[in-house]
């Protein structure tokens, strides 16, 4: 029974209205076909575009176009963008804000990547901060979160996580020892202040939809990190049972909150850590494709049973 | 011929609509809850998330247990021999895939989909061993082709399809060493494919057939589009593009310029077809040719690149989506010639979430040049991170 077939049948039991039999008909048959993804689609890859041949213009020209000129214009720029973005926003709110045009999202957006264009190009050509980079990335995260928040734009948003990964990546740059465990130790940390500030803002109600963002970016930098200790010679074995910790915890959140993300995120993790620890030592081929047969059919049973009794629909 | 029944298929497809549009408002929830049951069929399926990881470790478990096989039972075996035991595993592969299918009645559910699709790699790996001593290479993509278009037809997979068109062009460099003979070929055996798939695709237009045509039509377009744009294929694709060099003629003048004039009438072609079917896939196709075409238009006439040519580009992009949309916007009711611009489906607003998500988190890095340390002389450069962008220190 096709699906104009099921409507015309629901129509006639009174299941719904002749207007909405005629609207769903009508959808099914694509009347009207919404072209939205695909102008989505192609804005934002014309931003990019432009973004990106200004950014490869300005790094190319900037000796014959002169500094003065070309802060001009990425000033003048950006500040077209952002006066547009503040004359048109609604009233703040700390619920979910529909955005009032599509325009308006990648004005907004098109301003934050001229903004990271002229701060790169002042930092490069007057060295305002002696080197100190790390310093632009922090207030440049400050600022996208405040536009982030302000414009109910997670794609600012995404910007502003970055950018915090990259003042937290900088900043351990400078340090001269010990890099890998340096680096571990500020990924986890990172990932626990992008976590916790995501469940805070959360409980406070502050654009709760955000969370996702948040706690999917948080979870993916935690378990790279322990992974990572995983695989280290010496003294993996807390890095092991803080993975599996977070395994589980991710599995449970999952599960309860029907997020089969974090299911694959602990599936997928888990698996690589554990059979890191099983097969350090081992150099028989044999056991090795075993390991990986038994403990693969072992994955598969699990993760069906999960499927069967918690993902069943997409 | 299809594993699944018409009907399985038709009621996976209205339940799918019937959640869109209860999520978009068009039904009520006491709709929703009356029409609902009406659309159960015993496939099991599952979500995106887990359906990669079951591919995954799938994939895993086939390749592990045959190379488990080949170390238990023989220490140094034949390529002959492993070819031949290739051979059997190849088919053993598929019936498992049809078990899955016809015992468990799995739908999308990753583990039916990497065991049909290790069959093909079984295939080609076992043909591989067995025919490399005698010259008949011509076996391996064939075989490959075919048994791929039977998973696309069989299965529904809208992945064997490019999978089977990849095996094309392998096929045609086997037969001749002739870059141009091999751009027509390849051309002509998409365009074959994408003649029937016109033919059919009609009996289907409002069936849970539509989609799976629709991938089909649109990959054959990008297939034919990319087979005749010698600089999307070319070996010195990267040096031909940044350095405005022209190679020395790999094919003749009439045979290049033929495919230069090409490359700007498909792109309308099939954006025409696909507004007039109103059919997404075959339009992002049509999209995807006119904007490889304007990238590779300069290489093609060996004029040299500018730095504000992404602007230019980007600029295009964005004067035409402002345009379509105020044009749409303009309409009664937001509509013209059945078109809109406004949001129907709860899963564009899905796609966009994650798009913006993923990409938000990338693309400053990508686009902003990158921060100098070194002396003060140094001069403003492009590269890959600052700005707002991450280092990849994680």
């Amino acid at each position: 029974m096709t699906l104009l077939t099921r409507l015309e049948h629901w129509k006639e039991r009174g299941v719904i209205s002749p207007e909405q039999h005629t609207l769903l008909a009508g959808l099914s048959r694509g009347e009207p076909f919404s072209v939205f993804l695909e102008l989505n689609s192609l804005l934002y890859v014309g931003i990019l575009a432009f973004v990106a041949g200004l950014g490869w213009t300005v790094s190319t020209w900037s000796q014959q176009l002169g500094d003065v000129l070309v802060l001009a214009v990425l000033s003048t720029m950006l500040a077209a963008c952002f006066w547009y973005c503040f004359s048109r926003v609604p009233a703040w709110s700390p619920g979910e804000t529909p955005s009032p045009s599509l325009v308006l999202d990648y004005v907004l957006y098109l301003g934050s990547l001229i903004w990271s264009v002229e701060l790169a190009y002042i930092e490069t050509r007057f060295h305002l901060l002696s080197g100190q980079w790390d310093f632009y990335l922090l207030g440049t995260a400050g600022l996208f979160f405040f536009l982030a928040y302000r414009f109910d734009n997670r794609f600012v948003l995404s910007f502003a996580l970055s950018s915090l990964a990259g003042w937290f990546g900088l900043t351990i740059s400078h340090w001269p020892s010990h890099q890998d465990e340096t680096y571990r130790q500020y990924a986890i940390l990172y990932s626990l202040i992008v976590g916790g500030a995501g469940a805070l803002l959360q409980r406070r109600g502050l654009k709760p939809h955000f969370f996702g963002t948040y706690l999917n970016i948080a979870a993916n930098v935690l378990f790279w990190a322990l992974l990572s200790g995983v695989f280290n010679h010496e003294g993996y074995w807390v890095w092991f049972l803080a993975l599996l910790t977070a395994c589980g915890a991710s599995l449970a959140w999952g599960l309860a909150r029907r997020q089969f993300s974090f299911v694959a995120y602990a599936a997928v993790y888990g698996y690589v850590g554990v059979s890191a620890i099983l097969l350090r030592n081992l150099n028989d081929g044999t056991a090795i494709l075993s390991y990986f047969v038994v403990t693969g059919i072992a994955m598969l049973v699990f993760l069906v049973q999960i499927a069967r009794r918690f993902g069943r629909e997409a | 011929m299809r594993v699944y029944s018409a009907s399985d298929e038709e009621s996976v497809r209205a339940r799918d609509l019937l959640k869109d549009w209860a999520g978009e408002g068009f039904l009520t929830a006491a709709q929703y809850q009356q029409m609902e049951p009406e659309t159960v069929c015993d496939l099991r399926r599952t979500n995106i998330f887990l359906r990669i990881v079951l591919f995954l470790f799938t994939l895993l478990i086939v390749v592990a247990a045959v190379a488990l096989f080949f170390v238990v039972v023989f220490s140094r075996p034949a390529e002959q021999t492993t070819g031949v035991f290739l051979l059997i595993f190849a088919p053993a592969s598929y019936a498992a895939a049809e078990l899955a299918v016809s015992q468990a009645r799995l739908y999308r559910f990753g583990i039916e989909e990497a065991l049909a699709a290790c069959s093909v790699g079984l295939l080609c790996a076992g043909l591989q061993a067995v025919t490399r001593p005698d010259g008949t290479d011509f076996l391996i993509p064939s075989a490959g082709a075919i048994l791929s278009l039977w998973v696309w037809h069989r299965f529904g997979l809208a992945y064997a399809l490019p999978s089977a068109m990849i095996f094309a062009v392998w096929l045609t460099a086997d037969w001749t060493s002739s870059q141009t003979a091999q751009h027509v070929i390849v051309a002509a055996f998409y365009a074959a494919g994408l003649i029937t798939v016109a033919a059919i695709r009609p009996r289907h237009r409002f069936t849970y057939l539509n989609d799976h045509y629709s991938i089909a039509e649109a990959l054959l377009w990008l297939g034919i589009y990319l087979a005749i744009n010698l600089k999307l294929s070319s070996q010195h694709l990267l040096v031909e593009w940044w350095g405005g060099f022209r190679p020395a003629d790999e094919f003749s003048r009439p045979f290049y310029w033929a495919t230069w004039v090409l490359i700007w009438c498909l792109p309308p072609i099939v954006l025409v077809r696909g507004v007039r079917l109103k059919d997404r896939f075959v339009i992002a196709a049509g999209v995807v040719a006119a904007f490889l075409t304007l990238v590779t238009n300069k290489p093609y006439l060996g004029w040299p690149r500018h730095t504000w040519d992404p602007m230019l580009l980007g600029a295009l992009l964005i004067s035409v989506v402002l345009f379509i949309r105020r044009w749409l916007a303009a309409g009664p009711d937001e509509i013209r010639h059945g078109f809109t611009a406004r949001r129907l489906s709860g899963k564009d607003k899905r796609w966009m979430s994650a798009g913006t998500a993923a990409f938000g988190l990338v693309s400053p890095n990508t686009i902003t040049p990158s921060p100098q340390t070194g002396t003060p002389d140094v001069h403003f450069e492009g590269g890959h991170s600052g700005g707002g962008g991450a280092s990849s220190d994680f």
